[in-house]
């Protein structure tokens, strides 16, 4: 029996959340903390347990610098990420034009 | 699938397109059209203060480089502004860029300038004449090396300082300052614009 084509979807993108970082992500290629923070208006905590999950999953790579003596913590987007991302943009393409065909 | 499937995947699909092109429009727009206007109200209002209420003398060089402080300083905090909203800022990115580019060539503008007061035999009226050739040579290496638009600018800029300096040198502040005001204002506009239309 043929998968149903939103049990396809990666769970790791199909949060509000983690599919705003990894859009930014995707634009970008890498972005500060505080900027995806200020943009997804998320709190410290939360963005950090977003990351965390993405970054296990190798879908983002975390970076710590100091300037300044401040820490600033730069994310970027892995090739793995990137992939999985445009497979996830696919399977929801797709769940919308089966749905205008049915 | 359910209605709610696909309503769920349009929305996924137009929060991405939404964040894909604000990111796309915070990147690199470090204000570079705001600055621009700001340099062309510059030049108006320094060419009409001179005219109307600077007396000729040693007064128009602290007319100017007190306007050129304002305009910089301005510059500085638009600059900062957009710089904030990059999704990773470079450290200090105006100051670099000026004092690395800018800053050479203005001293290089205000040192010719002062070769021309000190040489009797060389008019006054050769000063604006000789900054705002070298100011059309930064915007054309700036046009060459990052920006197209800005090309343009330079290119007007060099070959309307040249004519003006032939054919009408006793008015060629009021010529060039409304040539570079209006040059920059439009440049400006247009640098905006195709911010805008991302």
């Amino acid at each position: 029996m043929e998968e149903h084509i939103a049990v396809k979807l990666d769970k790791a993108f199909h949060q509000k959340a983690r599919l705003g970082i990894m859009s930014i992500l995707m634009a970008s290629g890498e972005a500060e903390f505080n900027y995806l923070k200020e943009r997804l208006n998320l709190t410290d905590g939360n963005l950090s347990s977003h990351l965390s999950l993405l970054e296990k999953k190798k879908y983002v790579r975390l970076k710590k610098k100091f300037v300044k003596k401040k820490p600033k913590t730069l994310c970027q987007i892995t090739e793995k990420g990137h992939n999985a991302f445009k497979e996830y943009l696919n399977h929801l393409e797709q769940i919308i034009r089966t749905m205008s065909e049915e | 699938m359910n209605e709610k499937e696909r309503q769920d995947a349009l929305e996924s699909i137009e929060l991405i397109k939404e964040l894909v092109l604000q990111t796309k429009k915070h990147m690199g727009h470090y204000g570079g059209g705001w600055i621009s206007i700001i340099w062309g109200v510059f030049c108006f209002i320094g060419v009409g203060g001179q005219r109307l209420f600077i007396p000729q003398g040693a007064l128009i060089g602290v007319w100017w480089t007190a306007l050129a402080v304002i305009a910089g300083f301005a510059s500085y905090l638009v600059s900062r502004r957009f710089h904030k909203a990059q999704p990773v800022r470079a450290e200090h990115y105006y100051m670099r860029y000026f004092l690395q580019f800018w800053f050479p060539l203005m001293l290089l503008g205000y040192t010719l300038a002062l070769f021309i007061v000190n040489i009797p035999s060389i008019s006054n009226h050769y000063i604006p004449i000789v900054i705002l050739l070298v100011i059309s040579t930064g915007y054309l290496i700036i046009g060459f090396m990052f920006f197209r638009g800005i090309l343009y600018m330079g290119a007007i800029g060099f070959a309307g300082t040249i004519v003006s300096a032939i054919f009408f040198l006793y008015h060629s502040d009021i010529i060039l300052g409304a040539l570079f005001g209006i040059g920059l204002i439009i440049t400006g506009i247009v640098i905006n614009n195709q911010w805008k239309s991302i």
